[in-house]
């Protein structure tokens, strides 16, 4: 029975565990993105994220973002869309 | 119950709140709930006062849900601490739903 | 009268995995079309080689998870040979033909 359980793929927030100390890019509500050095997480996707920076992309189609960048940053689980590891 | 324990950490550090409305919020946080709810004093609205209805205000609750980011220093952290309890914590997670 | 088979959310999401499915979100019609790699019980999705579909322009984008909350729907990417289009046409006709029978 252990051995069937190991061999099941693992869950997508187990997987978000490999991604720890590694920069990922969080696609946030409200046309925001994150990317940044993943510190810590949860099953709500609350994320503590380090050097990050935030792109807030305007309305008016495709201009430049405006960046702003944290040297640690908490945000809050219920405003992810998705998490994409970069390389 | 990761990141309440984490929030209790930065008791009494200086921590910038950026709320879904836009408003951000310098203060000292002083309380923080299982609801990441919070409680910051001495406070002073970060955007150039463009929200002056707070001028008066010293201290404040903040509802969990409210709130978009929170800005905090990186020394107050210890990353390799959370590193470990996330993934603690993302162990326990995967056994209680299963 | 014909024996009929439910299929459940859950175990439907459970025959994706490994499958190309695209996933489309609740906000801005944007979809992710990308192997299902892993589901959860809150139907959290893992999806690799992704491409996002977005106001009809489409970028690469690899590995990504996708919060449960986003999504709208799931389905199965109907793969290629020839002209999707037509494929997914003449399915649907055939289906009114059978029933009409």
């Amino acid at each position: 029975m252990s051995l069937q359980t190991e061999s099941q793929s693992q869950e997508p927030l187990d997987l978000i565990r490999f991604q720890l100390d590694e920069t990922v890019l969080v696609k946030l509500r409200g046309a925001r993105e994150m990317k940044g050095k993943l510190q810590g997480y949860d099953s709500h996707c609350n994320m503590v994220i380090s050097e990050a920076e935030e792109y807030i992309y305007e309305v008016n189609g495709n201009s430049e973002p405006v960046v702003k960048k944290t040297e640690m940053v908490f945000v809050r689980g219920d405003s992810v869309i998705l998490i994409s590891p970069i390389n | 119950m990761l990141f309440f324990s984490f929030f209790k950490t930065l008791v009494d550090q200086e921590v910038t709140v950026e709320l879904k409305n836009d408003i951000e919020i310098k203060g000292t946080l002083k309380s923080v709930d299982q609801f990441l709810n919070l409680k910051l004093d001495n406070i002073s609205c970060a955007n150039e006062s463009k929200y002056p209805h707070l001028k008066s205000v010293k201290n404040l609750f903040i509802r969990g849900s409210t709130v978009r980011y929170v800005h905090m220093n990186a020394n107050s952290v210890d990353c390799t601490l959370l590193q470990d309890a996330s993934r603690r914590e993302a162990m326990v997670q995967a056994q209680t739903s299963k | 009268m014909s024996s009929f088979h439910p299929i459940n959310p859950k175990p439907f999401l459970k025959t994706l995995i490994n499958k190309q499915v695209v996933v489309r979100l609740k906000w801005n019609k944007t979809e992710y079309r990308g192997i299902l790699v892993s589901i959860d019980n809150y139907m959290n999705l893992q999806l690799e080689q992704t491409t996002e579909i977005s106001e009809g322009v489409e970028e690469e984008i690899g590995e990504i998870f996708i919060r449960c909350n986003n999504v709208l729907f799931v389905r199965d990417a109907i793969v290629k040979k020839g002209d999707a289009e037509e494929n997914g046409d003449n399915n649907g006709v055939d289906k009114e033909v059978a029933m009409n029978e």
